[in-house]
This record gives C-alpha cells, structure tokens and sequence, in this order.
C-alpha cells in the first residue's frame, strides 16, 4: 500500500490522527520546498484541529520556510 | 387620523385591548416583531447545560441564523455565528467536541474556541498559509452579545439592548436567593414539547393564573387558585407566584434537598415568571426549572424544558417522578396555545378584554411588546 493510498483511505475514514502522521511523512519525502510545506500544511491544519500535540512542532517547521 | 391598534393595547387593563390578529397570524408583523422584540432584546437561546463540559459545541438555528453555542477552552460559554469569515460555509453542523480547533469543512480555515482565526491554510497559494491582505486578528468569528444567569443563555442579536443586569435588575435582586449553584437533572431532566402557535401565546398563558383550575385540575387540587398572587411590573416582567408549595415526595416519603438559605416564604411558596421576551422560569424550594421559547415560525414554537436541582445528585425516581408530573402539567397547556392561535384567525377578534382582576401579568406582556414595537417603528 503506497503512502498515497494509505492516505486517501485516512481520508475515507475520516482518521484525522492518521492524516497528521501520513502528511508529515509525505513533507519528510518531498524533494522541494513547496511541496514540502503543502504537505506540512496538511499535517498542521489536522493536528490543530484534533488538539495533537504534534501541532507545535510542525507550526515551527513551517515557521522556519516563513510559512505561517 | 387613524388610531394605531396598539395604542389600544397600551391602555390601562380596564379598557386596554389584547394584541391584535396580526401579531399571530401576519408574516409581515411577524418580522417586524422579529427585529423589534427578539433581537433587540435579550432573548433566550439555551441552556449552558447544553454545552457543559469545555470545547463542548452544539450549532443552534434561532430565528433562521445558524449560531454555535460553545463552551471555550476556559470555560466560558459563549454564542457565535457559525459560520466560516472566508466563504460563510457553515462550520459546525452536529453537537461536538473540539478537541483543538474548529476547522472549516470547506478551505480548513481554523478557529480556536474563542472565536479567534488561527490558520488560514493555502491563503497564499499552496503552502503559503499567510498573506498581506489576510489580517487574522480581524477576521475571527463573529460573537453574538450574550449573558447567562439563571444558567440560561440570553442573546442581544442587534446589539442595542441596556447590560442584562441593568435591564433585569429587579428580577435579579427580587430572585437573588436563588443567585446560588443549580444542578441540570441530566437527561431525565430535559424534553421539548412543539407547539402549533406563535411562541407569544405560550409566554401569556404561562404567566397567569386564572386557567389553572380550568385547565390544570390536578394541580389546583394542590395549589389552589386562591394561593397563587399576580406578579405584573410594567416594562420588565410579569408572572405568577403561590403561597403554598408542596414539596413532591417518592415512594418512601422521601424529598428533593433544598437549595440552601432560603427565606421561610420562599420555604413555603414559589414563583413562575415569564422573563420577556421568551422566556419561562420557576423556582420553588427544591427545584427550579428553565423553559426557552424557540420561536420557529410564525405559528410554530419549540418549548425547551430544563430542570434544576440545589444538588448534584439527586434520586433518579424522584427526579423522573418530578419530569413526568411537569411534563404532564406543560402538556395540558398545548391545546389551549393551539387553540387560541386558531382563534386569531377570526377577522372580528379585537385582541380580547381581559379581567383587571386576574390578567395583569398578560396585559402587562402585550404592554410591553407594542412598547418594544412603537420604539422600534421610531429608530
């Protein structure tokens, strides 16, 4: 199962856990920049929403590309 | 010169007329009384044992406006629009808990519980979540002013209204021994009655006396109409109080705790008022209930029924007991709200006369709604 299909079923089941972790790893995968902070856009937007206390942590990364 | 109806209304009780027709039946006076009565006043919404635990969020349509009821991060009960300052998407469309922020369902833009606009996703193209146009500080979520007392959460949609304690405070001092902890039943102490009239209607039949013989015969062969006094203060509240409270007992003979401190008369009577515009509180010895009037229609309204006790634990089967004696009582009055919003459908109805004797606390509510409306007609 790719990273990508993993991803979609996260989605379909609405396992917004799952989508702060699965999104973190595609922006530790990504070759660029801006891809990277899509990706880690993703993971941050679900992490606050859920109250994860990956949220900070992935605010910072994004902090560091001036991103947010 | 054409007299105003209204004018009539604000008569004296001897000569005074009730509301006329179009109050009830009219969709244009409707959404006058819409603007002039329940926006420009505080309005009951809820409950804050609704939302009772923090991050708690229920979404509520009053009046056709989608508002979210939320118990912020820090306790603070709280009523905002519930929508979305980017695109108006509804935001919360079921009760839940947020567990960290309120994402939008459409572009995520995200909203700590306070209301305040925490992160704009993409706002800057992709992975940009930032731009010079976007200033969060001034696109948090709209607040709606509100106040809560009597755990009741009263809402001021238009923003005009005096402060709650300076408009109630009369009320306040006069109930102020009952300023103290009250303790939501649970579940068993809640349920919602529909009502096939315009919410008005519930507010003046709850607020006298005069038909309780006639049509609560059971509870008049406990509290007699002969104990019960009018409350009527013009411009503020009206209501019903009765000397003698007799406190329900269980199976074993055992009885609710009372709140504490209370006064003997309060030890031996109670008292029911209708807090304008919608809603309905009584309070007795050892239990108090909340009633808020949702106003769903012209003639539909929705009676959201609350009881409160002076301790968090109480006797399930009294409690239940309790429920259902009340439930039974509010129960009784549906055919008469039904049936008088079918009356206002006769043309040659003038509003009614009332009794002096025994309708002050009605006269004194349609006082007060033309007084509301002839402000409103003049801003």
């Amino acid at each position: 199962m790719t990273l990508q299909d993993r991803l979609l079923a996260a989605h379909a089941h609405g396992d917004r856990h799952a989508l702060v972790a699965l999104y973190t790893q595609a922006a530790d995968q990504a070759a660029e920049t801006d891809a990277a902070c899509f990706y880690l856009t993703h993971a941050y937007i679900f992490a606050l929403e859920t109250g994860d206390a990956a949220a900070d942590a992935l605010y910072r990364r994004l902090k560091a590309h001036g991103r947010v | 010169m054409v007299q105003d109806p209204l004018d009539a209304v604000r008569q004296p009780i001897e000569t005074a007329k009730g509301l006329p027709n179009a109050h009830y039946i009219d969709p244009a006076t409707f959404e006058q009384e819409k603007h002039a009565v329940l926006w420009a006043n505080w309005t009951g919404l809820a409950v804050t044992a609704d939302v009772p635990e923090n991050g708690d969020a229920k979404p509520v349509t009053f009046l056709g406006m989608p508002l979210l009821l939320i118990r912020d991060r820090a306790g603070l009960v709280r009523v905002f629009e519930n929508i979305c300052r980017h695109r108006g998407m509804i935001l919360v469309s079921e009760p839940k808990k947020i567990e960290g922020a309120i994402r939008c369902p459409y572009h995520s833009w995200c909203y700590a519980t306070d209301g305040k606009l925490v992160s704009t996703p993409h706002v800057g193209g992709p992975g940009h979540n930032t731009h010079d146009a976007i200033d969060k500080t001034t696109l948090g979520l709209t607040e709606i002013r509100s106040h809560i007392w009597f755990d009741t959460v009263f809402i001021n949609i238009d923003g005009t209204a005096a402060p709650f304690q300076q408009v109630h405070a009369d009320l306040i001092a006069r109930w102020a021994a009952f300023d103290q902890p009250m303790h939501h039943g649970g579940p068993d102490s809640r349920f919602a009655l529909d009502l096939k009239t315009n919410w008005k209607l519930a507010v003046e039949n709850y607020c006298e006396s005069y038909h309780l013989p006639w049509v609560h015969p059971g509870l008049s062969s406990y509290s007699r109409l002969e104990d019960h006094y009018n409350i009527a203060e013009p411009g503020q509240y009206s209501g019903q109080g009765t000397l003698v409270y007799r406190q329900l007992s269980g199976d074993d003979g055992q009885t609710f705790p009372d709140f504490p401190g209370l006064s003997d008369n309060w030890i031996t009577g109670g008292e029911y008022m209708a807090v304008y515009p919608n809603v309905l509180l009584g309070v007795q010895r050892d239990h108090a209930f909340v009633i808020v009037l949702e106003p769903q229609s012209l003639a539909a309204t929705r009676e959201h029924i609350h009881l409160y006790y002076a301790t968090a634990q109480t006797d399930a089967a009294l409690r239940a007991k309790n429920a259902t004696r009340w439930r039974a009582v509010f129960e009784e009055d549906i055919f008469v709200v039904e049936g008088m919003q079918k009356g206002r459908h006769a043309p040659y109805f003038d509003g009614g006369r009332f009794s002096p004797a025994m309708d002050g606390p009605t006269h004194c509510f349609h006082d007060w709604v033309a007084a509301k409306i002839a402000t409103h007609r003049r801003v």
